[in-house]
C-alpha cells in the first residue's frame, strides 16, 4: 500500500513537470526541396525561445545541458555532426554558461547516398533541450520534414535563413598558429593559462575583444575572465584561468577563439613554457588575420580627418590664401566661383592621388611606406622652401604671377590670379603642406589604408582629400553663404600682404626641417632664398612693371637666380648630396628624454618603471605643438619624476625602419604617436590622442603609475 | 554602500575559492534550517558531513529525488551516523524559492531522509563553499577536512535512473567509513546554476 502511494506521488511529480508547457519551439528546416542522390542537404533545427528563456551550446558551461538531436532517417540518408552557431556567453559571479536566446538554428548536413531511390523521403528527429530562465525545464519534441529525391537540386525558401546561421558557425579552416603555455605552477586546483596567437597586426588586436569558448571537458573548466597581455616582443597574448577537477593539466585546449564577433574553431597545444619561436619568424600566411574594420567606417574617418586637417597648423597659411580668394570672388558670377571650387578640389584630389601612387610605388618596391615620407627628401624640402618663399613675396606684391608673362590691367590681374589654374595650384599646395600634420582621427584611417591593397588605399586617400576640400567646395557651391565676408576693396591688398607673413613662418618651419639634414649648413639655403627674393624683385619691378629694357631686366633676374643657385646651393650646401645623419647622431639624450629603442622600453618596463614614448619628427608640426604644450613642460617632467617613469623620444625625422614597424603595430602610418605604458607590464599601453593637452598627459601618467 | 557590499561579496568569493579545498579544513558556518533551528558545522565534529546544494525545481535535482535514488542514499548513510545537509541557496527573488512552510511540505512530499534542509536564502553558505550548480556536493571527513567536492554522479542528465550511474558521493562516504582516503576527491559538478 505504502509502495503504491509512493508511486502515485512519483507519478504526480512527473505529471506536474510534463504539464508545464515548453517555452521553446522546435522546427526542422531543409535548405532544399529536392535533391539528387549523392547530394548533401543542409538541415537546421530552429529553436524559438520565449523572451527570457535560453537553451544551451555544445558546452553548456558550469550549468545547463547541451541540446541533443536524435535522428530517425530512412536508409540512404546519414546525418553529420551538429554545427553550432557562436553562442552568447553569460557570466553570473562564478557561473558561466554558453547558450542561445530568442532564436537559434543548429545546423546538420544530411548526406543522401548515391544509391537512394527517387521519391519522397521522410526525415525525422527527436530534439531534446534544457530550457532555462529563472528555473530550468527539460523539454523536447519530435520534428519532421519531407525531401524529394529527384533529378535536380532545388533550393527551398529556408535557404537564406540557414545560410544566415551558417555564417555564425565558427570557421574551421584556420591557418594561423596558436599555442598556449603555463606561466606559473598551479595554486591548488587553479592555474593560469597563457594563450598565444600570431596576429598579423597585434596592436590592432589590442583594441578588440578576445575570448575563448572552450569545448566541454569533464576534467577541467575554463573560467570566464580574459586578461589581455602584451608580451616582451610586443605580441598580444591573453590569459584564462583553468580550474582542474581531475586528471593531469590538459596538454591541449580546443574550442572557439572569438575576436570581436568573429569566431574561429581553434586548438591550442599547451607547451610547458613559452614558445621559443619569435613572432617575427612566423610566416605571414600562418598568422591570424583580424577581421578588417568596416571600409565605410574608415572612409568616414578619413573624410572627417581631412576636414580637421583644415585647421591644423600646417595648412593655416593656405587657408589665409583661400579666404582671400573667396573675398575677391564674392561678387563674381556664381558659375565662375563654382568652377574655382571644383578646380581647388581637383588640385587636392590630384595631389592625394599622386601621394597614393607614391605610397603604392614604394610598397611595391618592397620598402616601408610612411605618411609624409616625401619630407625625408632634402630635394623636396629645398624646392618646397623656395616655392613657399616665392608665394610669400608674391603676396607682398614684389612680383606678380601671370600666365602669359606680360603686363595686365587690374581687372585682368584679378582674373588670372584667381583663375582655375591658381585654384588648382592652391589645392596642391594645401595637400603638400597638410601631409606633415596627421590630424586627429586621420591616424587610424591612414594606418588602415597603408596596410590595404591599392584600390582601397586610393579610396581612403581620396576620402581624406574630399574632406580637406569639402568646406571650400561647399562654399563655392552656394556663394550666398559668402555674405558674411567683408566686401572687396582696398583692404584686400593690405590683407594679402599680411598673409605673406604666415607664409614666411612656414618657410622658417621648412628651414628647421631642412636643418635636420643639412645641420649648420642650412644657412646656405637661407642665402639662396635671399638670391631668389632679389631675383623676384628685379623681375617684378623691372621686367613686369618697368617701362624700358624689360628683356634685360629679365635676363638680370635669371642671372641673379642662377648665380645664387650655383654659389649657395651647389657649391656651399651641395644640396643634392646631403649627409643624412645616422639615428645615433641625432638621438642625443635631452634632459629627461632618452633615445628610444624597443629594447630600452622593454628594459625600463621590466625594472618596474612606467614608460612614456613620444614618436616625433622635426617636420611634424603637430608633434612640435604637443611637445611645447603638453610634453616638454615642468608639470609633466615633475610628474615623470614623481611616478619614477622613464621617458623616450623616438625620432622619426628620417623614417627609420624600426619606428615605422612600431607605428604599424599601432596601426599608424605616421607621427604623432604618444604612448604611456603602465607600470603593470601585463597591461597594454595607453594610446594618447594625436592632439594633446597637459591634462590628458598628467591623467594618463597617474593611471600608469597605479 | 553598494561598493561595500560588492567588496564584501568579492571577499566572500575569494574566501570560498581558498577555503573549500580538498584536504583543508572545511570552512565553518552557522545556518538556520527550515524548522528555525540553528545548525553549526562545528557541532558535527567527529562525524562525516555531506553538504548538497539543492533546488527541487532543478531538473537534475528533480531526477535524483523523483526517482527516490537520493533519498535511499540519505537513509542509508544517516543510518550510519553520517550528517546530510541540504543547502537551498535560491534567492527569494526567484520563483523557485521555498518559504520554510513550503519547504516543510516538500520535505514530507519527497520523503526526504537528510539530516536537515538549510535555508540559505542569503546565499552566504553556498558562496562560502563555491557552490555553482545544483547538485554540487561536498563531503567533509570526521576530522573536519574537505574530502570530496563535485558532482553527485557521472550521469549529468536530468533523466534516466541515477542508480545505474557511478555515484561519487557514495564512493567518497564509503571510503571514509572504511577509514580510507577518498579515491576520487574532485569531479566537475553539473546541473542548474545556483539561483543566488
Amino acid at each position: 500500500m505504502r509502495k503504491f502511494l509512493t508511486s502515485i506521488g512519483l507519478l504526480l511529480l512527473l505529471v506536474t513537470t510534463a504539464a508545464r508547457a515548453a517555452h521553446t519551439e522546435a522546427q526542422l528546416l531543409l535548405a532544399a526541396e529536392q535533391a539528387r542522390p549523392g547530394d548533401t542537404v543542409l538541415a537546421g533545427i530552429k529553436l524559438t525561445m520565449e523572451p527570457g528563456w535560453h537553451t544551451y551550446w555544445k558546452n553548456p558551461g558550469t550549468a545547463g545541458q547541451a541540446t541533443s538531436i536524435k535522428w530517425t532517417l530512412p536508409p540512404g540518408v546519414t546525418a553529420g555532426e551538429i554545427q553550432w552557431p557562436l553562442p552568447k556567453k553569460d557570466v553570473v559571479s562564478d557561473i558561466i554558461t554558453f547558450g542561445y536566446e530568442h532564436e537559434v538554428v543548429l545546423l546538420v548536413p544530411l548526406t543522401l547516398d548515391k544509391s537512394i531511390a527517387p521519391g519522397t523521403v521522410n526525415l525525422g528527429a527527436k530534439v531534446s533541450w534544457l530550457e532555462c530562465n529563472e528555473s530550468c525545464i527539460p523539454a523536447g519534441t519530435d520534428v519532421e520534414a519531407g525531401l524529394e529525391v529527384g533529378s535536380e537540386m532545388k533550393n527551398s525558401t529556408e535557404v537564406a535563413l540557414l545560410e544566415q546561421w551558417r555564417a555564425k558557425v565558427p570557421t574551421t579552416d584556420n591557418k594561423f598558429a596558436a599555442h598556449a603555455f603555463w606561466p606559473e605552477p598551479a595554486t591548488n586546483n587553479m592555474r593560469e593559462l597563457r594563450l598565444e596567437v600570431d596576429w598579423v597586426t597585434p596592436a590592432a588586436t589590442m583594441h578588440r575583444t578576445v575570448d575563448f569558448y572552450p569545448d566541454a571537458s569533464e576534467d577541467f573548466e575554463i573560467q570566464a575572465d580574459t586578461k589581455k597581455i602584451l608580451d616582451s616582443t610586443g605580441e598580444l597574448d591573453f590569459t584564462k584561468s583553468v580550474k582542474k577537477f581531475s586528471g593531469e593539466w590538459p596538454a591541449k585546449i580546443s574550442g572557439v577563439l572569438v575576436v570581436d564577433d568573429v569566431a574561429y574553431e581553434t586548438e591550442f597545444p599547451v607547451l610547458e613554457t613559452k614558445s621559443s619561436v619569435t613572432p617575427a619568424a612566423v610566416p605571414m600566411a600562418n598568422r591570424f588575420v583580424e577581421p578588417p574594420p568596416s571600409l565605410l567606417k574608415m572612409l568616414l574617418l578619413a573624410f572627417i580627418g581631412g576636414l580637421i586637417l583644415n585647421v591644423m597648423p600646417c595648412v593655416l597659411p593656405v587657408i589665409a590664401l583661400k579666404i582671400l580668394g573667396f573675398v575677391s570672388e564674392a561678387k563674381s558670377d556664381p558659375a565662375h566661383i563654382r568652377k574655382l571650387g571644383f578646380a581647388y578640389t581637383l588640385g587636392v584630389l590630384a595631389s592625394f592621388l599622386a601621394l597614393a601612387a607614391l605610397v603604392i610605388g614604394v610598397k611595391a618596391a618592397g620598402h616601408k611606406a610612411a605618411w609624409g615620407m616625401q619630407f625625408d627628401s632634402p630635394v623636396f624640402i629645398v624646392c618646397l622652401t623656395t616655392l613657399v618663399t616665392l608665394i610669400a613675396i608674391n603676396l607682398f606684391g614684389v612680383f606678380e604671377v601671370t600666365l602669359n608673362g606680360g603686363t595686365m590691367d587690374a581687372a585682368n590681374k584679378l582674373a588670372s590670379q584667381s583663375g582655375a589654374g591658381g585654384a588648382f595650384f592652391n589645392g596642391v599646395l594645401a595637400t603638400v603642406l597638410a601631409t606633415p600634420c596627421t590630424a586627429p582621427i586621420l591616424g587610424a584611417a591612414l594606418g588602415f589604408a597603408f596596410a590595404q591593397p591599392a584600390p582601397v588605399l586610393v579610396l581612403i586617400f581620396l576620402a581624406v582629400g574630399t574632406g580637406l576640400a569639402a568646406p571650400y567646395l561647399l562654399l563655392s557651391w552656394n556663394p550666398t553663404w559668402l555674405k558674411f565676408l567683408p566686401k572687396p576693396g582696398a583692404w584686400m591688398e593690405k590683407f594679402k600682404m599680411a598673409m605673406g607673413f604666415p607664409m614666411l613662418a612656414t618657410v622658417m618651419w621648412l628651414l628647421s626641417v631642412a636643418s635636420s639634414t643639412y645641420e649648420k649648413k642650412v644657412v646656405w639655403l637661407g642665402v639662396f632664398l635671399v638670391f631668389v627674393a632679389t631675383a623676384a624683385w628685379i623681375f617684378g619691378e623691372f621686367a613686369q612693371r618697368g617701362r624700358t629694357n624689360k628683356f634685360v631686366a629679365g635676363i638680370v633676374a635669371l642671372v641673379v637666380l642662377a648665380g645664387g643657385y650655383a654659389f649657395a646651393l651647389e657649391k656651399q650646401l651641395d644640396w643634392r648630396h646631403p649627409q643624412t645623419p645616422t639615428a645615433a647622431d641625432r638621438t642625443q639624450p635631452d634632459g629627461i628624454w632618452h633615445a628610444w629603442s624597443p629594447e630600452a622600453v622593454f628594459a625600463a618596463r621590466t625594472n618596474g618603471h612606467p614608460v612614456l614614448v613620444d614618436f616625433t619628427a622635426d617636420w611634424c608640426l603637430t608633434c612640435q605643438l604637443n611637445a611645447r604644450t603638453s610634453l616638454d613642460i615642468d608639470s609633466v617632467s615633475n610628474k615623470l619624476k614623481e611616478i619614477n617613469a622613464v621617458a623616450f623620444k623616438a625620432d622619426y625625422t628620417h623614417f627609420p625602419d624600426n619606428i615605422t614597424e612600431e607605428l604599424n603595430r599601432y596601426n599608424r602610418a605616421g607621427v604623432p604617436l604618444v604612448l604611456i605604458y603602465p607600470a603593470d607590464t601585463s597591461a597594454p599601453p595607453f594610446v594618447l590622442p594625436e592632439l594633446l593637452t597637459e591634462g590628458i598627459v598628467l591623467e594618463k601618467l597617474d593611471a600608469a603609475a597605479k | 554602500m553598494k561598493k561595500f557590499t560588492a567588496l564584501l561579496f568579492a571577499t566572500l568569493l575569494s574566501v570560498a575559492v581558498s577555503a573549500a579545498d580538498i584536504g583543508q579544513p572545511a570552512p565553518d558556518f552557522t545556518a538556520t534550517d527550515i524548522n528555525g533551528q540553528a545548525i553549526k558545522l562545528a557541532d558535527f565534529k567527529g562525524k562525516i558531513v555531506v553538504l548538497e546544494s539543492f533546488n527541487p525545481d532543478c531538473p537534475f535535482d528533480h531526477n535524483h529525488y523523483a526517482t527516490g535514488a537520493a533519498q535511499e542514499l540519505q537513509k542509508e548513510f544517516t543510518g550510519q551516523g553520517v550528517v546530510w545537509l541540504l543547502v537551498n541557496s535560491v534567492s527569494p527573488k526567484n520563483s523557485s524559492h521555498r518559504s520554510p512552510a513550503q519547504a516543510q511540505a516538500e520535505w514530507k512530499k519527497l520523503k526526504l531522509a537528510a539530516t536537515a534542509w538549510l535555508d540559505d536564502r542569503s546565499g552566504d553558505l553556498g558562496r562560502l563553499y563555491g557552490m555553482n550548480t545544483t547538485p554540487h556536493v561536498f563531503v567533509i571527513a570526521k576530522d573536519g577536512t574537505l574530502a570530496y567536492a563535485g558532482a553527485m554522479d557521472d550521469h549529468p542528465r536530468p533523466d534516466g535512473d541515477p542508480r545505474q550511474a557511478k555515484n561519487y558521493v557514495r564512493a567518497a562516504v564509503e571510503n571514509l567509513l572504511a577509514g580510507k582516503s577518498v579515491e576520487i576527491p574532485k569531479t566537475k559538478p553539473y546541473g542548474c546554476a545556483v539561483h543566488y
